[in-house]
């Protein structure tokens, strides 16, 4: 026979589940987001609203390599404390946009736990653009940007191919889990070097712009952007985290120039 | 006719630099068309301010960059987007990398200067071009992200009401 101490258990363990199941959700969710390159703002609007629609409450601390997550109950007497790390280490807009229709249908149509679980993980098993595609893409936005700076044609055409030949590795090394500051030296110092084919053959009239913008597809813009946005919303140390991670990978970049200049013996100015 | 040729080039290259800085952070291809008009405003506003008005490339990318990034909170709700998907990659062509490449070059060459005024030389060449990269990269991008805060109530329901695939 049940008595009043195991339907008070009962009630304790189906609590403690159910903040459980929601708390790891939600954990995740903001890890994935912090993961695709979501803003610290979004990711604390976006978690809200869905701990909200779960009737619970939530507390979230972001922190660069971790977000820690605890969930209550809406009477504050049960709580469920989670740790993760961010999942995915890209910048990916359509998985932001895809998380954040989900935090909004979530409220919207009163999504449950468990139906929200599995539209999670059918966004994660969505393909990324083909690669040959974000390839060619990639190089004709570099080659547009040396016409920006002002470089000839001849010079675009340059750099056209330095970037296509650049990105490539960069891919084959990402695809290797080869680190990415090793990455970004390689690719640099390769598009680099072809880069600089304007000068040693004579190729340009703005042998300077090809070279320099050879590289210009390695600048993490978007960490830079991400970094102020933070700065703004006060997640200084998010802030500062990403700030740094750019910094590196700009220095990575500039070795990787420098060390494909010094190979075709460049006389800078 | 000069002018115009020159816009137009403004307008393509720019463009075609925001699709494909946008692919690299695997922007889905229906808000690819948000970031090449973004950009294309953008930077031909830069360009004309720039060119036509002698207005300092500092000031004339912190204004295209306020432009950008109110246009993205009128576009968002319409791309089912959030704000930041075309602004940013729509920021990225305005990004001064030739003062970045010549700041890179002024350090180099600092370091192999044993001369003093040679060193002067190229130290001011690295100050200069790394200043100004600075100062215009900061002014840019907190004008793409202010009209994100100011306008928050959008910027964040961007997705809202969207249709779900799923």
């Amino acid at each position: 026979m049940m008595t009043a101490e195991n339907m008070c258990e009962n009630r304790v363990d189906n609590t403690h589940d159910m903040l459980k199941q929601k708390c790891q959700f939600i954990s995740t969710y903001a890890a994935t987001m912090l993961g695709c390159g979501a803003t610290c703002i979004r990711i604390r609007k976006n978690v809200g609203r869905i701990a909200q629609s779960f009737e619970t409450d939530v507390e979230m601390t972001i922190l660069p390599a971790h977000i820690i997550l605890t969930l209550w109950d809406l009477q504050h007497t049960h709580s469920y404390n989670c740790t993760v790390r961010p999942i995915g280490g890209s910048i990916d807009f359509s998985r932001n946009i895809k998380l954040s229709k989900l935090s909004w249908d979530i409220v919207e149509k009163r999504i449950p736990c468990e139906k929200a679980m599995q539209l999670y993980d059918r966004i994660m098993l969505d393909k990324p653009l083909n690669k040959w595609t974000v390839l060619l893409l990639a190089s004709a936005a570099n080659a547009s940007f040396c016409r920006l700076f002002g470089g000839d044609f001849h010079a675009v055409g340059i750099v056209f191919i330095a970037t296509l030949v650049g990105f490539l590795l960069k891919q084959i090394l990402i695809e290797d889990k080869v680190d990415i500051r090793i990455t970004t030296i390689a690719s640099a110092f390769v598009a680099s070097v072809i880069g600089a084919a304007g000068y040693v053959f004579n190729l340009t009239g703005t042998p300077d712009l090809a070279l320099g913008t050879s590289v210009l597809y390695l600048v993490p813009g978007i960490p830079y952007i991400n970094s102020v946005s933070d700065l703004i919303a006060h997640h200084y140390l998010c802030s500062f985290s990403r700030f740094m991670q750019a910094v590196i990978l700009t220095v990575c970049l500039s070795l990787g120039l420098c060390g494909g200049m010094y190979l075709m013996q460049m006389q800078w100015f | 006719m000069e002018l115009f040729i020159n816009i137009i080039q403004d307008i393509i290259f720019s463009a075609i630099a925001a699709i494909g800085f946008a692919s690299i952070s695997n922007t889905p291809p229906s808000a690819m068309r948000y970031c090449a008009l973004l950009a294309a405003i953008g930077h031909c506003i830069r360009f004309l301010l720039m060119g036509e008005l002698n207005v300092h490339i500092i000031v004339a990318s912190t204004l295209a960059a306020i432009i950008i990034g109110s246009l993205a909170i009128i576009f968002a709700p319409r791309a089912k987007c959030p704000p930041e998907t075309f602004s940013f990659p729509a920021l990225l062509p305005m990004i001064p990398g030739m003062y970045a490449y010549r700041a890179v070059q002024g350090l180099v060459m600092c370091l192999s200067s044993s001369v003093e005024s040679t060193f002067n030389h190229y130290s001011y060449l690295m100050w200069f071009n790394g200043l100004t990269c600075v100062i215009v990269i900061t002014g840019m991008v907190i004008g793409v992200t202010l009209p994100i805060f100011i306008f928050k109530r959008i910027s964040f329901s961007a997705t809202r009401d969207a249709n779900s695939d799923n």
